[in-house]
């Protein structure tokens, strides 16, 4: 492994925040409408980050809730990668009236809004990224990686192999209404070469 | 004397993407804020007679400069660029006197269209 990836020049962090903001806009765009309700724009956070600091990160963010979560792969141009949707359980029944869900809500219906909002909100917001930097993003199937669990216990089926990586947190939260959840898009330590050759060359 | 022209964003990258996208026969004088406190200082100042205002912004957003122009009654025409393209959105700035609204990321086709269909730079 190489130095490079150590840090993020102030330049790259700001452009890749840009970028970001750009994306998480199309995507709380769409959600928005879904929803019918205002989604409240964070200022996302840029880091690389250590896979241990990750898990912390993730922890301290959902230390006494409970979550469901999602993850999808992307792959596209040399870069790879892996958008993570995690939701406060407490978020369920909001989301389920602004749906207009009419029935029951258990575990089957929640799955189902989980992975509405999940295809919604990842889709999008790979596309945007993947469209300014002119990259054309294929995405695999999302896969549930758990419901009502405790973050720690999510956590633990994903002991991954990669040291450092690029991390995007995104933590989105909907006006008026008790509906928190957290985009978080990871991407390889290799892509993280290509990606940061293509974001020097727009700050040219 | 050449017309004030302020971009106010967060974002080095995107100052610079909208200082790009700026016509380049439209004679100008370029000034930047990197939030909205800096953003009011600067159309205090007489900086911004054209304001490109970023909404999402640490100390002050773009909805505290829009609120603060309208307050004191500032001299500016804003156009907001932002990338919260939500419906409402557009509405609450439009509302807080915002002239017109360009989605992000900005290129020069957008910015053009903007300033000639509002009549700020006339020919464009």
């Amino acid at each position: 492994m190489t130095t490079s990836l150590a840090s993020l020049s102030e330049d790259q962090r700001d452009c890749y925040q840009e970028l970001t903001n750009v994306a998480m806009g199309q995507a709380a765009d769409r959600l928005a409408r879904l929803l019918n309700a205002y989604v409240i724009l964070p200022i996302p956070k840029i880091s690389m980050i250590e896979n241990s600091d990750l898990n912390m990160a993730i922890q301290g963010a959902h230390a006494d809730s409970r979550v469901s979560a999602v993850c999808q792969g992307f792959i596209g141009s040399g870069i790879a990668g892996e958008a993570m949707l995690l939701f406060n359980d407490t978020s369920f029944a909001s989301l389920a009236s602004l749906m207009k869900y009419k029935g029951p809500l258990n575990k089957q219906s929640e799955l189902e809004l989980l992975m509405d909002t999940a295809s919604v909100l990842i889709g999008a917001c790979i596309h945007g990224i993947g469209e300014q930097l002119e990259i054309n993003f294929n995405q695999g199937h999302p896969v549930v990686l758990g419901q009502h669990c405790d973050v720690e216990e999510l956590l633990k089926q994903g002991q991954n192999s990669w040291n450092k990586t690029l991390a995007i947190e995104i933590h989105y939260t909907i006006e008026h209404v008790n509906i928190e959840c957290e985009l978080l898009l990871l991407f390889t330590e290799n892509s993280v070469r290509t990606l940061n050759k293509k974001i020097d060359y727009l700050l040219d | 004397m050449n017309l004030n022209v302020l971009i106010c964003d967060d974002s080095s990258f995107a100052r610079k993407q909208m200082a790009r996208a700026l016509p380049p026969e439209w004679s100008v004088d370029v000034h930047f804020a990197s939030d909205g406190v800096e953003g009011v200082e600067a159309i205090r100042g007489g900086k911004g007679d054209v304001v490109f205002l970023d909404l999402t912004m640490p100390n002050l957003d773009g909805y505290g400069v829009l609120e603060a122009i309208r307050k004191d009654d500032l001299p500016a025409m804003v156009i907001v660029v932002s990338g919260d393209i939500q419906p409402d959105a557009q509405e609450r700035v439009k509302s807080l006197g915002a002239m017109a609204f360009i989605k992000k990321p900005i290129d020069a086709d957008k910015a053009r269209t903007v300033l000639s269909e509002y009549g700020i730079m006339t020919g464009a």
